[in-house]
Parts: structure tokens; sequence; C-alpha cells
């Protein structure tokens, strides 16, 4: 993924981090820090899975001012004067996981009644009907960031299964609208911000009572949306270079917002249900040189041959309930219980072993606890676990074009991190502290 | 060719099914390649023989005749009292799709049911049973120029892209009469009823659209000639792609067909017509229940018909339709195909051709020639399938009798020398899956008491 830059990371972050410890939880202890400066820890005797390189049986992070300032084995790096002493002796410590794919804190405004269109007249040439994002403004445009209402209690149920960034994306219409990348620090909003407008969102769905009813129709839509949209760009910058003899193009909001995405290459996510909408969405990023990306993908092992031609990211749902559309749904509850428990969750196990790469995302459910049981799950069925650890963190940091700030311990990373008593992956496994952009969450009691 | 790879369960779950094997087994492995020893052979396009052998290698049809041997191997089939024919292709149906209709709009030739393919249709497999191996899947009848139709084999359990059969003539679904009148009656409050909703609005709405393909045309011309110059003006601006327009624009340049859902004399000649004033070609006429009314006028044009064998009058359009249809249009030298429109009546598409028998009067190959050959000419296909021919390829039907008699069951569906539909290994597999239910179901009793 590459994204455009538009605000320095740095002044995010810092901001992030003042705002976070302004708003930190009342059990988090009282910020040493003034001004600026979010405090020191020094998190020490704990195991470190650095995920960038091997385990340290005995370690320590140094977590100063919302960053990694260093780590390694106790005996290698020294505790500054200044830090506060975090005892983690019988506890591992892993990067925050990422869930590159979720609905977190959406909470869409109601459709507004009587928004179909009005016709004068009867009966029309054509009923002229208007596509349904523009039917729910802002379509393209919309930044889902301006729909989110975090919740005090949904943050700490994610913390409490390791994830400690989310990408939250819209839900609404073929074309959604752009997710952000959020940083769990706390409960307002803004400083969890990592990147706004992180992707464009598109779903093959459909609506009646409009143009497009099908899914044909939908597809249909979406090409001639990009190429319009590729028109507008061209049209727009042959004006600029000389705009005598030329009419102006009518300025287009919906256009206007998707140009980015068919020039700049902006990230894409198609939300694939099934086999064949993981082959649509890559037709379609193929026709139109999209940075595309595929969300959900439970039926993405039966591509795995296109897959493998035409490789994409995956943000890989873990919903194991066989798509409607499925052979295995089709033919009575026998298969379709049977296939859920036992075809399904293998899905993430078929692509490691194919070697496609993927992410592991928790989707549209607000239940953390079901997704790391679902993570489980696809262990279970074949995933190996540092896979499942790696599709957790690196792999969606890498596809979210967030590699260099998160997605490992590694000094100079933000300091997300997770603090767990057993392996994070374990039914046991209790998560004891977790850190995010360097403020402290203590869920547990620690014993030794 | 590859190794289909038949989901086991999927077929047993589709017969009865509930102990069972999970594992995707390669059912019927034969590597495109299968000799069929023995068999009155029904070759279609060149005549009969009362008992031969066919083979099958890499797909295609190597060697039809008497006493060939098996290639090291290959897989023999003895079809010993029983009939050998080409797979049946079905003209018209609309499986395998994730929705058939875009109906929002009267206009929607860029909604394109091949991107809309769904291999996991258990109506392949249904297929299947009635030996059909290729289908017309199309777009629905709600609109008077609908979307782009796609052929398919029907490969069961391969994906979807396998089904695909490109060397087919590209076409184009339209539609006249009752369903494009009715679309959309019923409308919620404050939306248009949906124009046209008339037989003549219809006529009017196709005309306007190709109208307006011809200025797009004329529009893209004008600009690729001022393009070509050695300095074209900075000013100069390109038209901008329309995928609806694209695809009418295809028929005007003769690049694409129209396969053309219609039922009354009338709107069918006036479509004739409006195809005449704009140069493109009629492929096919579809149910077309009066062709019988112009038998002489569709066959002087060279346009064929795929039709229902009976089942008329099951509206006010149809009450004119006779059983005798198909069969008086095919002497008349109509092409003439007998369709299924439908998953399940498409496993007895032989059965339906059958009725020209009856109703009509034709023969035992003439009426075969309905399933067979003759939708492959109206696909455009028959240089590769629709008849038995060293060279084509391998898509064979093995039936327990002959198909035109009533007692005829399907045995054995073959794709390019893969067989794909083995009755006689399913029946085994469901045998075997009930046994294995029935011990289960015992244990279990034993456990409960």
């Amino acid at each position: 993924m590459r994204h455009s830059e538009r605000t320095p990371a740095s002044a995010i972050l810092s901001l992030a981090v003042v705002a976070a410890l302004a708003l930190a939880p009342a059990a988090a202890p009282a910020p040493a820090a003034s001004g600026d400066v979010g405090p020191t820890y020094a998190v020490r005797n704990c195991r470190i899975v650095p995920v960038a390189g091997p385990a340290i049986e005995k370690g320590v992070i140094v977590i100063r001012d919302g960053l990694i300032e260093a780590l390694g084995p106790v005996e290698k790096i020294q505790v500054p004067g200044d830090a506060e002493v975090i005892e983690a002796e019988g506890l591992i410590a892993y990067p925050g996981l990422i869930s590159a794919f979720t609905n977190l804190f959406l909470e869409m405004p109601a459709r507004p009644a009587g928004q179909a269109p009005e016709f004068e007249g009867f009966p029309q040439a054509q009923a002229q009907t208007t596509p349904q994002e523009d039917r729910f403004p802002p379509g393209p445009g919309l930044l889902v960031l301006d729909q989110l209402k975090p919740r005090k209690a949904t943050v700490e149920a994610f913390h409490k299964a390791g994830v400690t960034t989310v990408l939250s994306a819209p839900a609404r219409g073929i074309f959604e609208g752009q997710s952000v990348v959020l940083n769990l620090n706390g409960e307002p909003l803004r400083p969890m911000v990592l990147r706004n407008g992180a992707a464009l969102h598109i779903n093959f769905t459909t609506e009646r009572g409009g143009y497009p009813s099908s899914l044909m129709g939908t597809i249909a839509h979406i090409r001639q949306s990009f190429i319009d949209a590729a028109y507008y760009a061209d049209r727009q910058a042959q004006y600029a270079k000389g705009p005598a003899g030329l009419k102006r193009t009518a300025y287009d909001p919906r256009l206007e917002a998707l140009v980015p995405f068919v020039r700049d290459r902006r990230p894409v996510v198609f939300q694939c249900n099934n086999v064949e909408d993981v082959k649509r969405a890559l037709k379609i990023a193929g026709e139109f040189k999209l940075n595309a990306m595929l969300a959900g993908a439970t039926e993405a092992w039966r591509a795995a041959a296109v897959l493998k031609k035409s490789p994409v990211p995956l943000l890989v749902g873990l919903d194991f309930r066989p798509p409607a559309t499925s052979l295995y749904a089709t033919q009575g509850e026998d298969l379709r219980k049977k296939a859920e428990a036992e075809i399904y969750p293998g899905n993430a196990a078929s692509l490691a072993k194919e070697g496609i790469g993927f992410a592991l995302v928790s989707g549209a459910t607000s239940d953390a606890a079901s997704f790391l049981k679902a993570v489980r799950a696809a262990i279970k069925a074949g995933l190996p676990e540092d896979a499942a650890l790696k599709a957790l963190t690196v792999q969606p940091a890498r596809y979210l074009g967030l590699d260099q700030a998160l997605g490992t311990l590694e000094p100079g990373k933000i300091a997300n991190v997770v603090l767990v008593k057993g392996g994070i992956f374990d039914e046991k496994a209790q998560v004891a502290r977790v850190f995010v952009d360097g403020v402290l969450f203590p869920y547990a009691e620690v014993t030794k | 060719v590859k190794t289909p790879r038949i989901p086991r369960f999927a077929i047993i779950a589709a017969a009865a099914a509930a102990a069972v094997a999970l594992a995707a087994l390669p059912a019927f492995a034969d590597g495109g390649a299968i000799l069929i020893k023995n068999g009155t052979i029904l070759t279609v396009t060149k005549g009969t023989i009362a008992k031969g052998d066919i083979l099958v290698v890499g797909g295609v049809i190597k060697a039809i005749g008497e006493g060939i041997a098996a290639p090291p191997g290959v897989r023999v089939v003895d079809a010993a009292g029983r009939f050998v024919l080409p797979g049946i292709i079905d003209s018209h149906t609309h499986i395998a799709l994730a929705g058939t209709n875009e109906g929002s709009e009267a206009i929607t030739p860029e909604a394109d049911v091949g991107s809309v393919v769904n291999a996991d249709d258990v109506s392949i497999l249904t297929a299947l049973s009635g030996g059909v191996t290729m289908v017309h899947t199309m777009h629905g009848s709600a609109n008077p120029i609908g979307g782009p139709n796609v052929v398919l084999k029907m490969k069961w359990g391969r994906p979807s892209e396998e089904l695909v059969v490109k060397e087919a003539l590209p076409t184009l679904k339209f539609a006249l009469g009752e369903n494009v009148k009715q679309s959309n009656r019923t409308v919620q409050p404050g939306q248009a009823q949906r124009y046209p909703a008339t037989r003549m609005g219809a006529n009017a709405i196709i005309r306007r659209e190709f109208e307006k393909a011809r200025n797009y045309m004329a529009q893209w011309d004008r600009y690729n000639q001022a393009a070509k110059a050695k300095n074209p003006p900075r000013t100069l601006v390109a038209p901008k792609k329309d995928l609806r327009l694209e695809v009418l624009a295809e028929m005007l340049r003769g690049e694409r067909v129209a396969r053309v859902h219609s039922y009354q004399a009338t709107e069918t000649l006036e479509f004739m017509e409006l195809a005449k004033e704009f140069g493109f070609k009629i492929q096919c006429f579809e149910h077309i229940w009066e062709g019988y009314k112009i038998a002489d006028e569709i066959a002087k044009a060279g346009i064929g018909i795929s039709v229902f064998a009976d089942s008329w009058a099951y509206k006010m359009e149809a009450a004119e339709g006779i059983a005798y249809d198909a069969g008086y249009c095919a002497k008349k030298g109509v092409l003439v195909s007998i369709n299924s429109d439908s998953g399940e009546r498409i496993r007895r598409l032989f059965n339906d051709a059958a009725k020209t028998m009856k109703y009509g009067g034709l023969g035992e190959d003439e009426a075969l020639r309905l399933v067979t050959i003759n939708p492959a000419i109206q696909l455009g296909v028959d240089k590769i399938v629709g008849s038995l021919e060293v060279g084509k390829q391998g898509d064979i039907a093995v039936f327990s009798e002959h198909p035109m008699s009533a007692y005829a069951r399907c045995d054995m569906t073959i794709i390019e020398g893969d067989v794909y539909f083995d009755r006689e290994a399913i029946v085994k597999e469901r045998e075997a899956a009930e046994a294995a239910k029935k011990g289960g179901a015992a244990r279990g009793q034993g456990g409960v008491s």
C-alpha cells in the first residue's frame, strides 16, 4: 500500500498521545509527564515476541512519550532513571494486534424518510433512477470518521482481545465511503486517528427500487463510475494545461472523490462475500489498475489459483458460515453445518499453505472475544500460530502502509504493546496490560 | 484438459445425503480421455452407427467407428445396448447466475450476465443428469434491451472461468410484449411507472437507443479521425466511454447478435423491420408461440427460433400457442431449438424434443437435432460441438434407450472426455451413504435405550 501522505504522522501522533493522556481511564496510573511529553515506562522481565525477530526470553521494553525507545534482553537494556518500572515477569509482550477491517464504532444515521426521487409527469420517457450512493450522499466522498461514536466498553473489549488498532469502514451502499485507521488509545475519537481516508470501500450490493437493482447492474455501475472518474480527471488536467478554447467540466463531487483512487493508486477495498466476488473484484481492479484489497474473502481458498496469478492483499474475515450462494449452503442443513464447522475455518490455513499473503480481520462484529475465538478455530484448522500472529500484526500494518510505525516491537515504533498471561492464542490467555500510543491500560493484577 | 474435481459429497448430498465424506475428491478423473464401446452412436450429422466405438483423447474426439482399441490408461465404458449422442445443448436458460434481470431501467445492455456466473448453482448438476453439456444462460425478459448473455459448459465442480465458452457468438438479450410492459407496473409511492407500458413503446425505446448508439459511434469516428491528424488541435476532447452504448455499437458493427424474447407475430415482424433499418442481426426469437403464423418470413430472414415444446397459454400473449409450433416451423426451414428456460425442465429437454414427433411429425433424427446441432448453430459453436464428429470436443451423453423414447434415461454425461455425471456411481455412493446412516442410527438407538 502506498498512501499519499497528507498530515505528518508525527504531528498526529503527538497530538494523539497528549489527548489520550488527558483522558486516560481512571484506572490508569496518573501520567507522570506534563506538557507535551508522555510518561516513560520500563516493562521488565517479560518474554518479548517482537514479530520482527526471534523472541527474547527475559527482556525489557522502554516506552517513552508514546514510542518504543528501546527493547532487548534485561542484561543489555538499561532501565532509565525516570521510568516507571512495570514488573512483568510471567507475561509475554506482543505488538498490539491490528484488525484491518471492522465497522467499529459505526453508527450510520437512519435513512431520511421520503428520499425516493420524486417524478413529475406520467409516465416518464425513462425513469431516471438515481444511483443509490447519490440517494444516500455523499457516496465515495463519505468519511466514516464523521459517523463514529467510540464506546469505552468496546475499546476495553478489543484491548482484552489484544487489539490496539483497527480500520473502521463504512457499511452502506455500493461506493460506501472512506475508512479510518484508529489507535484505540482512549475514548475520544480524534486522538485515535492514525489515518483518515485510509481506503475507499466498495460492496457488491444492490438495493430494490433504483438502479442498479442487480449484481450485474452493480458491476456495470462500478465500472462506469471509474470510467467517468478517469475521464473527469483527464478533462480537468487538459483544462488546467490551457483553458482557452475548452469548455470546463462541471464540478461533480462524486467523481472528484473517486479521482485519487483511479489516478493516484490510493487503496480500494472490495467486500468479497464469496469466491466469485473475489474474481469480480480482481477483474475490476485489473481493468482500472486499482490498488485493491479484498475484505471478507471467506472463500478465498477456492480462488487460490487466481490469487496466485494476481496477488492482492486479503483482509480475511473469520465468519465461517458458508455464503448463501455456496454449494455448501444450498444442499441441506447437514452439509451446511458440516461446512461451517470443518471447511470454512480452514480458509486461512489453505491460503498460508499456498503462500498467499493475508491479514486476519474481525469484520462487522464488535464482539472482540468471539473474534479471538475464531482465530483459535482457524489455528485449530491448520493455520500455524506464527502465521496467525503475522496476519494480525506486521501483515495488516504493511497493507495499511503503516509498517514504519506499527506491526512489530522495534525501537522507534508506536508503543502498542500487549502483555499477556499465556500465549496470546491460548484459550486461557489473559491480557494483563495494554499500551496504546504509550498509554497504559491495566486490566488484570499481575501475579507471579 | 484438466481433471475435473467433482466434490463427490455434493453429489451425494443432492441425491440423498447425511453422513458424507467431506474431502473434495476427483471422483471421475479421466484426464480428458475415454473410450465408449459397443453403443448405438447417434452422430446427428453423420448418421447412425448401430454398434460402434468412440474415442476421446485430450478432450477431443479422435475416432468414431468399430473395433477401436483403447490407448493405454484410457478408461473404457461399455455402452452395449445403450445410445451414445452428442451432449445436449440448451439454447435458452437462466441457470448458474447470481441474478437474472437488471429490471430497474428499461435499457441495460451494460448489465452483463457473464459478470455474475455462479458455478455453485446445483442446476448445473441437474442439467448434467439430463445429458446437458452446454447452455446459453441469459439476461431475463424484464427489459426491451437487457444484457449480454453467456454460454457455459456444465463443468460441475470446476471454477467459473473454466465454464465459459469463449468461442460462442456474443449475444444480447432483447424482449418484447407483456414482460416488458409489466415490469415495475406496481410502483412504490413517489416512484414513476417505468416506460414502456405498451408494445409500441417497447419498439420506440429500442429505436431511440439505437439512434443514440449511432450518434455515439459517429462521435468516436469524428474524434478518431481528428486525433489521427499530424497536429491534433489542443482543444480536441475525446468522447466519454459509455458501457451501455458500447454494447449497442457492437450490435451495429455486427460483432454481437440479438436474441429476442417475443411471443406474438406482429411485434416479431415489427422487430425484424427495426433490425433491417439499423442493420443488426437477429440470431433467434425466443419462445415465439406465434412463430407458426410467420414461419415463412422467419425462415426467409435466416433467423432461428428457440421454443418450448408445449405448456402454452400460461398468459394472454401465449394464448395462441400450439404444440405444433416447433415441428411446423422446422418443416418450413426455420432453424429450431427446444429450450428449457428453467433449471428443472433442463434435465428433460430430450423428452421435450421428442414431443415434436407426435406434434409436427418430425422424425427421430430431426427431433434430436432440436437439442443438439441446432442450438449449437444458434450459439455459433457448431464447429466444436453439437454432433459426434472427429475433431469436435468430446461432449457426449450415454442414454439407456434412444433419447427420443419416453423410457430413455441419461446414464452418463461427459464433457471434453471427462465424466461429470455417472448415474451408476452416484447410486452406489448414495446406497453406501444410506447404509452408513442406517448403521449410525442403529448405534444411536442402542445408546438411547
